[in-house]
């Protein structure tokens, strides 16, 4: 989607009537094969949490235990026609979270497994880019299984495993019993070094308390970019075809035309790079954090919550992808800054 | 007394209305014209015998949600499917039985078509229903006769007005198949893009499909000619052509969008915006089977009538019931029924006094 113009208001999910309340928190869980997605969501499934929920699997999906609300799906990912070269989005998801609206009294939140070589961007996509699956349902987390032993392999041969640990709000770092404490680290460092901006998570055989992977509202920026602390280290990777994130803050309000038109340009330019941005703005003038967030060119934002009395109102953002140009993008952030 | 008319008026005054407590997936009248069925998430199908509007018969049909809803083939009765992966009939009595079981995968899409009436016992009434990729054909017993596959899923199925002819929409395009063919070689329509449901002209001459790009695209089959039909702000869920084939309504804006099928429409022709202005998306539109009505239903609930050549408006309900997600007439065209996602329902006479 090619945006010329994020203003506050500009979004249809951005009108102060939407409830959030009445959106049904959707799970992607990614991961290569034989990581551990499915014996995570067996878990998930059988843990006594009293809660209900769908699950959409595709079809070569293994799961072992019986839920009445499984549906066997054919990943479709097709492209837009709106001249946006990476706007794919997943057609069976459009129809299939449709149909589940209809009896959403039904359950307490949707859980999609996708493949192992599935790229996460167009199932992230089609909840910016189909109205109706925005309107009813809400992106509540991704989250990625990893396999200790097995990927830093993978990161070597494929592009996919580095996007799945880029797309993540949370990792489950997974196996952990296969390695050495050594070889741990060095995974750790390399999650960190693609995404340093998702929850970690270290397990044997995927057990771990479900909240940390449900309901996480990881999708709330407010509580991604708190939940790092860390958020000023410096990154050494940089110009290279890597993964990598970066983030920038300034303390000086945003003037919103020249943050729309700044990151306009740039998602347009970048967007096939840029895996993930997401950014809390201060609007200058505004009592209200703007929370940004964009998957490759598709772009989205919305007024949440206000600045906390006392709170320094500094605005930051978080780009993960590939050919990151730190001094660029700084001073395009920074040129953002109301006069 | 008051000029100023309710719009409830014709809700109130000649209808009956319920609260299923469930969204209405569908609406249908069968070929008699004596029973209306609601189709519902929770998976029931409620039945209306027009003779006795006041009993509303709860049917359990489908273990999950009702996808969709078609007359049966045969004169009375009603064909379901859902998301228990179950293709059912239901008699006008409330009789189940089940066509087809398709496992985990939904079925979508139904339709049916009565077959050829000046045959008599010949008639060859058909029913389909949509399972992922495949279109599945059966007789009127509910014996398979064609599984007919496709690229990807099917989103909008319907037979032509002489039962002829399927018509499948799936991605880059749609399928026409032939039902008497021998072996199946479809006629196949392209155009790049995910098409999510879909109308035939009754004239028999034009395929036209929704879009996920909030536009419309036909092709006339005549020739061959690409129809464009754009400008909406919201993905068209509905299309309707009034029994002429004159025009096709839609919805997706915020009035109903009528195209013109006729004077080389609607290729570089404006589309007629009836009962808009309120700002409000129109989710369902139904034209009437005989006359040039057409029955629209909003996102907040309002259903209207308007009749197309002189663009007046009726209402029929007010608003404040949830969208309208199912509008449907009688065959005869006597009545019209709604639903709303928030599970209220209506039957309204609107016969001539």
């Amino acid at each position: 989607m090619a945006i010329t113009q994020i203003s506050p208001g500009a979004f249809p999910g951005a009108s102060p009537g939407t409830t959030e309340a009445a959106q049904v928190p959707v799970t992607v869980l990614t991961g290569y094969l034989g990581a551990g997605k499915t014996t995570l969501l067996n878990r998930i499934l059988t843990e006594q949490h009293g809660r209900k929920y769908a699950v959409i699997i595709n079809e070569f999906g293994e799961l072992g235990v019986d839920n009445d609300l499984v549906v066997d799906t054919d990943e479709e990912v097709f492209e837009m026609n709106n001249g946006c070269v990476c706007c794919t989005v997943r057609g069976d998801l459009i129809r299939i979270l449709g149909g589940l609206m209809k009896r959403r009294d039904r359950f307490d939140g949707i859980i999609i497994e996708t493949t192992g070589l599935a790229n996460p961007a167009p199932v992230a996509q089609t909840f910016f880019v189909d109205e109706a699956v925005r309107a009813k349902t809400r992106l509540d987390a991704i989250v990625t299984v990893v396999d200790a032993k097995h990927v830093l392999a993978r990161l070597a041969d494929s592009h996919e495993a580095a996007d799945q640990i880029a797309f993540a709000d949370v990792i489950v770092l997974n196996k952990t019993d296969l390695v050495s404490p050594a070889e741990l680290a060095e995974v750790g460092q390399r999650l960190r070094a693609i995404n340093r901006f998702a929850v970690i998570h270290h397990t044997e055989r995927a057990a771990l308390p479900i909240d940390q992977v449900l309901n996480r509202g990881a999708f709330d920026l407010a509580r991604v970019l708190e939940a790092n602390p860390d958020f000023l280290t410096d990154d050494e990777h940089e110009h290279n075809d890597e993964v990598t994130s970066l983030s920038f803050e300034v303390e000086n309000p945003i003037d919103p035309e020249k943050f729309n038109a700044w990151i306009g340009v740039l998602l347009q330019d970048k967007g096939a790079d840029l895996l993930r941005t997401k950014g809390i703005l201060n609007y200058a003038g505004e009592n209200r954090r703007f929370a940004f967030q964009a998957v490759h060119m598709i772009a989205d934002g919305d007024f949440i919550g206000p600045w906390k009395a006392g709170e320094s109102r500094i605005s930051r953002i978080v780009f993960i992808g590939r050919n990151l140009n730190r001094p660029q993008l700084r001073r395009g952030f920074e040129g953002c800054q109301a006069a | 007394m008051s000029s100023a008319l309710s719009p409830n008026l014709m809700l109130e005054t000649r209808g009956v209305q319920r609260d299923l407590d469930a969204f209405v997936v569908a609406v249908r009248f069968d070929r008699t014209g004596r029973t209306a069925a609601f189709a519902l998430g929770d998976g029931t199908v409620r039945l209306v015998a027009l003779a006795d509007q006041q009993t509303w018969r709860t049917v359990a049909v489908h273990d999950g949600a009702a996808l969709d809803l078609a007359p049966d083939a045969a004169p009375a009765g009603f064909v379901s499917g859902g998301d228990d992966g179950s293709f059912r009939r239901i008699a006008a009595d409330g009789a189940v039985t089940t066509i087809a079981s398709f496992g985990m995968k939904w079925v979508e899409r139904v339709a049916s078509h009565p077959g050829d009436k000046g045959k008599g016992d010949k008639a060859g009434g058909l029913l389909a229903c949509a399972v992922g990729k495949t279109v599945h054909l059966f007789d009127q017993s509910g014996a398979t006769l064609k599984a007919w596959p496709h690229p990807s899923s099917v989103t909008g199925l319907a037979f032509d007005a002489r039962g002829k002819r399927v018509g499948a929409s799936h991605y880059n395009g749609a399928t026409l198949w032939f039902v008497a063919a021998k072996t199946d070689s479809p006629r196949k329509l392209e155009w790049k893009g995910s098409h999510t449901g879909l109308a035939l002209n009754p004239d028999g001459d034009a395929v036209v499909t929704a879009m996920q790009e909030n536009a419309l695209h036909g092709w006339r089959l005549s020739d061959g000619q690409h129809m464009r039909m754009s400008g909406y702000p919201a993905k068209t869920e509905s299309l309707s052509f009034t029994r002429s084939g004159k025009w096709l309504a839609t919805s997706g804006a915020d009035a109903m969008v009528l195209w013109p099928f006729f004077g080389g429409g609607p290729m570089g022709k404006a589309p007629t915006e009836l009962a808009g202005g309120d700002g409000v998306l129109c989710s369902q539109v139904a034209c009437h089977p005989q006359q040039e009505v057409v029955a629209g239903g909003f996102a907040d609930g309002l259903v209207v009538l308007a009749d197309i050549p002189t663009a007046r408006i009726l209402p029929m309900a007010a608003p404040d019931r949830g969208a309208v997600t199912a509008l449907a007439w009688s065959a005869d065209g006597r009545h019209l029924a709604f639903g709303t996602e928030q599970g209220f329902a209506a039957i309204i006479d609107c016969a001539e006094r």
